[in-house]
């Protein structure tokens, strides 16, 4: 950072005012973060603005290129392929949200609790986070899904609970720093409980990395659903995610490619926006880490 | 090192044993039996198999009769091919999946740590900007996007690589190697980079530059070693990432693999194969982790001893 801009930023602005100020300098941050309101924006009005029923088919039709009439083409039973893209990016995001909100949960108060308590409980709870960092949960989301079923609130529970680890890991490191420090002491001698203390002063303190971090989840949780989807474990049609369209893509692309380049450029331009915008806030938020 | 050999291989033994509790526990408490056809077979028919596949006893006594097959190497047979046992499917698709997965890392090895190293010689410049986001690129194309693509580009467009098989017609295997390498390769590029940049900040570094050695002998000789654990520290989870990444390539190129196996068992509802396939995953992953750390200490001295 030049020294102008710390001269700047001593005229009393905060922590997140600053971390504003850097990451709107941060153009590839800033595009993805529009690309990302915009897609939000369009999946939380699909029902109202898409433009056929994500059920209608037209058989007669079948799979058209791209036209004024349908903007994205259509597939092989006629379905209008920006209707489904639609539909499909709101599971997709759907997806992304719910299952990182369960890993952000669970992973930021198992770290905080087991940073803050520290001794034997900490390594206990350490330790069951390293056996099961230890295993293998592509497969083990595969194997939950041929067991029980292919619903979708699995789906979102399994992937939550494979991602809050790195989570924990992070959080716990960010709270062995700052329990030690004053402001944690001074929380004590006033007599606050341990929870109080673990939700008012030390969540709030490690926030910077907790955002970066869920950011960066987004789209790890969004792939791991594609993936799933793909293999045909995921989303089942009617319903579309990016991932089955993508796999519906494959099958047809030598006659069809546009089914598959549509959902395959949503897919990727979002999870290139998430990977931006995730690493402009991590170098705003904390501009020690991006240091060379 | 022996000790901590020792403390690494005692840490991975339950985690072995509860991933196979785990799934054998998990895969008894689907619903339906393996048997379940959609023409119901008659009852004696059904206890008749039961017995066969040692089913009718309890759950406990079969966990147990499981876990002593599988220390001889016996992970049963298969429920919906009569007559194969599991050991001879996966017999047949792991050094297919073996030699995919080899070529990849392989190839992104050879991309992706030249890359990085460029890249951090050239900081800030456009040989720094222009390799990372090609990374970038690599990493938010996942294979199931990537693999379809480069069919579509090279196979059908151009015609120039055969889009399906393994070792049938002369260059097949060159489209699924770069599928599932890709993502590998530009991972690795950004953690060379970033490894690099921090041996590079040395003093030792200062001092070869003050003493006038080449660029090219300060890189080789002096800071590839340090500069690169991090890359192999990356290598142990990703195997993990590359058997989960052969399900994808195999199926998209029809290749014959271990990977294409599971999924298809996991569709028929093969519960044995499902079973032995995920142990056999498993330990296989738990394995590369070990080996990748103790590569890791064998190469940076000052981890032995101490942390665990």
């Amino acid at each position: 950072m030049s020294t102008a801009e710390t001269v700047q930023v001593e005229s009393g602005s905060s922590l997140w005012h600053d971390a504003g100020v850097r990451l709107r300098k941060n153009k590839m941050a800033m595009l993805g973060l529009i690309f990302l309101v915009f897609i939000a924006v369009v999946a939380l009005l699909t029902p109202w603005i898409a433009p056929y029923s994500y059920e209608a088919q037209d058989l007669y039709l079948g799979a058209t290129p791209p036209s004024a009439e349908h903007w994205l083409g259509t597939d092989t039973l006629g379905r209008d392929q920006l209707t489904r893209l639609m539909y499909g990016s709101r599971v997709s995001l759907m997806v992304g949200l719910v299952a990182t909100t369960v890993a952000l949960l669970i992973g930021v108060l198992w770290g905080t609790t087991a940073g803050y308590l520290g001794g034997k409980t900490d390594s206990v709870m350490m330790r069951i986070v390293d056996v099961l960092y230890a295993l293998p949960f592509a497969i083990f989301i595969v194997l939950l899904t041929v067991i029980f079923g292919r619903s979708m609130l699995l789906l979102f529970i399994a992937i939550g609970a494979v991602e809050w680890l790195t989570m924990a890991r992070i959080i716990r490191g960010q709270v062995l720093g700052l329990r030690r420090q004053e402001f944690v002491e001074a929380a004590i001698s006033i007599g606050l409980t341990r929870w109080q203390i673990i939700t008012r002063h030390l969540i709030p303190n490690a926030l910077g990395p907790i955002i970066v971090y869920t950011t960066l989840t987004i789209p790890s949780v969004i792939l791991l659903e594609s993936f799933l989807s793909f293999l045909g474990l995921g989303v089942q049609a009617p319903m579309s995610s990016w991932g089955s369209l993508i796999s519906n893509g494959v099958e047809t692309m030598e006659e069809y490619p546009w089914l598959l380049v549509y959902p395959g450029l949503t897919l990727s331009i979002t999870l290139f926006s998430l990977n931006f915008l995730g690493d402009g806030l991590r170098d705003a938020l904390d501009p020690k880490a991006s240091k060379d | 090192m022996t000790k901590f050999i020792f403390s690494r291989v005692a840490q991975a033994v339950p985690v072995i044993f509860i991933v196979i509790t785990l799934t054998f526990f998990m895969v008894r408490a689907a619903p339906g039996g393996p048997f379940d056809a959609d023409r119901a077979a008659p009852p004696e028919v059904i206890a008749a198999l039961n017995a066969k596949y040692n089913l009718d006893a309890p759950l406990y006594e079969q966990f147990f009769s499981y876990l002593g097959d599988m220390l001889h190497g016996d992970l049963g047979p298969s429920f919906k091919y009569p007559g194969r046992s599991v050991n001879e499917m996966i017999a047949g698709g792991f050094p297919v999946t073996l030699e995919l997965a080899t070529y990849a890392i392989l190839l992104a090895m050879l991309i992706g740590i030249p890359i990085g190293i460029v890249a951090a010689l050239n900081t800030n410049t456009a040989k720094d900007y222009l390799p990372m986001s090609f990374a970038m690129l690599g990493i938010c194309l996942p294979s199931f996007v990537l693999g379809p693509m480069l069919i579509l580009i090279f196979g059908i467009w151009l015609e120039m690589l055969p889009v399906s098989g393994w070792g049938q017609t002369p260059g097949d295997k060159i489209l699924p190697a770069i599928t599932l390498g890709s993502t590998y390769a530009a991972y690795i590029a950004r953690i060379t980079r970033g490894g690099m940049l921090e041996i590079l900040s040395q003093d030792y570094i200062r001092t070869a530059r003050a003493k006038g050695l080449s660029t090219p002998r300060i890189v080789i000789v002096h800071a590839l070693r340090g500069g690169i654990t991090p890359v192999i520290s990356f290598l142990g989870p990703a195997i993990a990432g590359l058997i989960a990444g052969s399900f994808v390539v195999e199926s998209i190129f029809q290749i014959p693999g271990l990977g294409r196996f599971y999924i298809q068992a996991a569709f028929n509802r093969d519960y044995t194969m499902v079973l032995g396939t995920t142990i056999f995953f498993s330990v296989l992953i738990v394995i590369f982790n070990l080996l990748a750390d103790l590569l890791l200490v064998w190469l940076n001295p000052r981890l032995r001893g101490g942390k665990s």
